[in-house]
């Protein structure tokens, strides 16, 4: 009883690691535009796609599909942000806590093009590889590990380790690196970086394209062990990567690991307590409670962006 | 209406349904962005008042107009329920908590079974299977050409009272309070009340919408009502524009009426309809109808508006 409870907590802090490296790109996003990227599991789908179709039609060897993949998802992204978020650049931020609804209209702009953009990435993924599961270069280990006894597999682990390690290596190079402080500080008040002599805009494409890279990193690791991609991917993607995202406070990149585990732990026990729409129910309840109930009322403004290591 | 349904074909009156009832869906979702809210959750309304207004002419055999009425009733409430935790969340927190609501209802809608014997076996919802048989329109003989009728009625009712509603000090206050809360609130506007109002009302637009698609079709599913349905709602609304209750019809009326129909680009449709919406919004952020040329149109129409003779 114990043991399937260890067992099943496992399994979820596993799936977590895929959930928080799917996550890491989407805040590392919001806290540097504050905008919400809708297209970002469309981005990731549609290099992933690319990267089925080297891999099927081509027979690319791994390493170029992983390549491929990487390089596809920044240049979709360079096409997301000149058509959805480059008009918003320019704009003097609302300073740190301010409501942001009505205040800064365009974020409604950018929510909604970003979606438009969403549907039609998707649409051009499903013209190139028009059937339902298409194969994917697949690294998944067949074996399970022992330890003591509960059962392991070694390749989800390595992505899980993949995206604690990602995690923190961004978040250190945020702290320490000179360049990680002017992220931080243009995140913070674009105007006053703007005035110190940053070049903001410059920064905002560059922290929106590793982003990007992100987001294919996360496509291929986690596609590798699934050795399949489905067009249900690029949803999958933006929803777990969100909901993780939120939990950990948008824009806060050690705070996607711990959102990340925490969705995957819950999502488990959900799953084996009430079934496969327990688990789906439980995703969107965990992300609705953690909106509306008041955790932090003292540092509300916390929640509403500002990149944090 | 024979002659009519000879000359019309049914591909043309099920299009013209759809449109009528979509409209209502985009107009919920109008509604909501005047208040400065982008709410990615309407299909939940939609689908909430389709199952009540299905479960009242079904189950009850209640008339169409009661189950409609408790559709949207159900909608309202609903709505108003939802918005009361929402009520102090950023624009971003509360699109992304409404689409967490949304789904949450798909979902219980999909484990709902309340089934009671009916004359051809049992009827009523039965979880992720759908809710068969809405019959009322066979039962009574309402052909599909008088049930679009009905339809165009009831859109054109709620177009006039939304029209009349924007005249009012009450419309006025919405759009402030879109435009800046912090100021409106500072006019003496009571945000909140209004807040919740605009919601009650927006959900009980989409519940009446849900309604009337759930006779149209006679069976509905939870996957319908899923986010897409919603999110196109509100594209539709930022496309036609938010200066006046017409954008969000000619939203509909570009992408369905024109593009989907009209079946130019099969299989390309979404690849330059969302182009065309991402590339449109980056110049023309509040949609082809906004204040702007509203404001400029209703001068060219009323040259003797008041301002004018004003001397």
């Amino acid at each position: 009883m114990v043991i399937d409870f260890l067992q099943i907590t496992v399994d979820g802090l596993l799936d977590g690691g895929a959930y928080a490296i799917v996550g890491l790109g989407l805040s590392l996003t919001f806290g540097g535009l504050r905008r919400l990227n809708l297209a970002y599991g469309a981005t990731a789908m549609l290099a992933a796609y690319l990267g089925a179709w080297l891999h099927g039609q081509m027979q690319a060897p791994v390493w170029l599909v992983a390549l491929a993949v990487v390089a596809c998802a920044i240049v979709i992204g360079w096409y997301v942000e000149r058509l959805c978020f480059a008009g918003t650049r320019d704009e003097v931020a609302p300073s740190r806590g301010a409501p942001i609804a009505g205040v800064d209209g365009r974020e409604v702009v950018a929510l909604a093009s970003s979606f438009a953009i969403w549907m039609q990435l998707e649409q051009v993924a499903v013209n190139l590889l028009p059937r339902h599961l298409n194969p994917f270069p697949s690294l998944a280990a067949s074996g399970e590990w022992a330890l003591g006894p509960l059962m392991v597999r070694p390749d989800r682990l390595l992505v899980a380790l993949l995206a604690a390690g990602l995690v923190f290596a961004l978040a250190m190079w945020l702290e320490r690196s000179r360049t990680g402080l002017a992220w931080r500080a243009t995140a913070d008040q674009r105007t006053a970086a703007h005035l110190s002599g940053m070049p903001v805009a410059r920064q905002q494409t560059w922290a929106f394209a590793v982003a990007c890279a992100l987001s294919g990193v996360a496509a291929f690791a986690v596609l590798s062990i699934d050795g399949q991609v489905t067009p249900m991917f690029g949803m999958w993607v933006l929803l777990k990567g969100l909901v993780a995202a939120m939990l950990g406070g948008l824009g806060s990149v050690r705070g996607v690991l711990w959102g990340g585990l925490l969705l995957g732990v819950v999502e488990a026990h959900a799953q084996s307590l009430f079934g496969a729409s327990g688990r789906e129910f439980s995703t969107y309840a965990l992300l609705f409670l953690v909106l509306v109930v008041p955790w932090r009322r003292g540092e509300r403004g916390a929640l509403f962006g500002g990149l944090r290591a | 209406m024979s002659e009519l349904g000879g000359l019309i074909s049914a591909h043309a009156v099920g299009l013209a349904s759809d449109m009528a009832i979509m409209s209502m869906l985009a107009l919920s979702a109008y509604l909501m962005l005047l208040v400065g809210r982008v709410s990615f959750g309407q299909q939940a309304f939609f689908g909430l008042g389709a199952y009540a207004a299905g479960v009242m002419s079904v189950m009850f055999q209640a008339p169409l107009a009661l189950a409609l009425a408790g559709g949207a009733a159900c909608g309202a409430l609903c709505s108003w329920l939802l918005a009361l935790p929402t009520l102090r969340l950023s624009g971003l927190h509360y699109a992304v908590a409404t689409l967490a609501f949304g789904e949450m209802a798909r979902i219980a809608l999909g484990g709902w079974h309340w089934q009671r014997p009916g004359p051809d076996g049992p009827v009523g919802p039965a979880g992720i299977e759908g809710f068969r048989d809405i019959r009322w329109l066979l039962e009574n003989d309402v052909s599909p050409g008088e049930y679009l009728g009905l339809t165009l009625l009831v859109l054109v009712a709620v177009l006039a009272l939304l029209m009349r509603l924007e005249r009012l000090r009450l419309g006025v206050g919405l759009r402030m309070i879109g435009q800046d809360d912090m100021l409106a609130a500072a006019q003496g506007i009571a945000c909140d009340r209004l807040r919740l109002l605009t919601a009650a009302m927006a959900g009980g637009l989409a519940g009446l919408g849900g309604g009337l698609y759930a006779h149209r079709t006679t069976y509905i599913e939870p996957a319908v009502f899923d986010p897409m349905l919603g999110v196109h709602a509100v594209g539709y609304a930022l496309l036609g524009g938010l200066g006046t209750a017409f954008g969000p019809l000619l939203g509909v009326m570009l992408d369905l009426g024109l593009l989907d129909a009209s079946r130019l680009f099969p299989g390309w449709r979404m690849v330059i309809f969302g182009g065309l919406v991402a590339l449109f919004l980056r110049w023309r952020p509040r949609g082809l109808l906004d204040e702007t040329l509203v404001h400029h149109l209703s001068h060219t129409f009323h040259t003797r508006s008041p301002f004018s003779n004003r001397q």
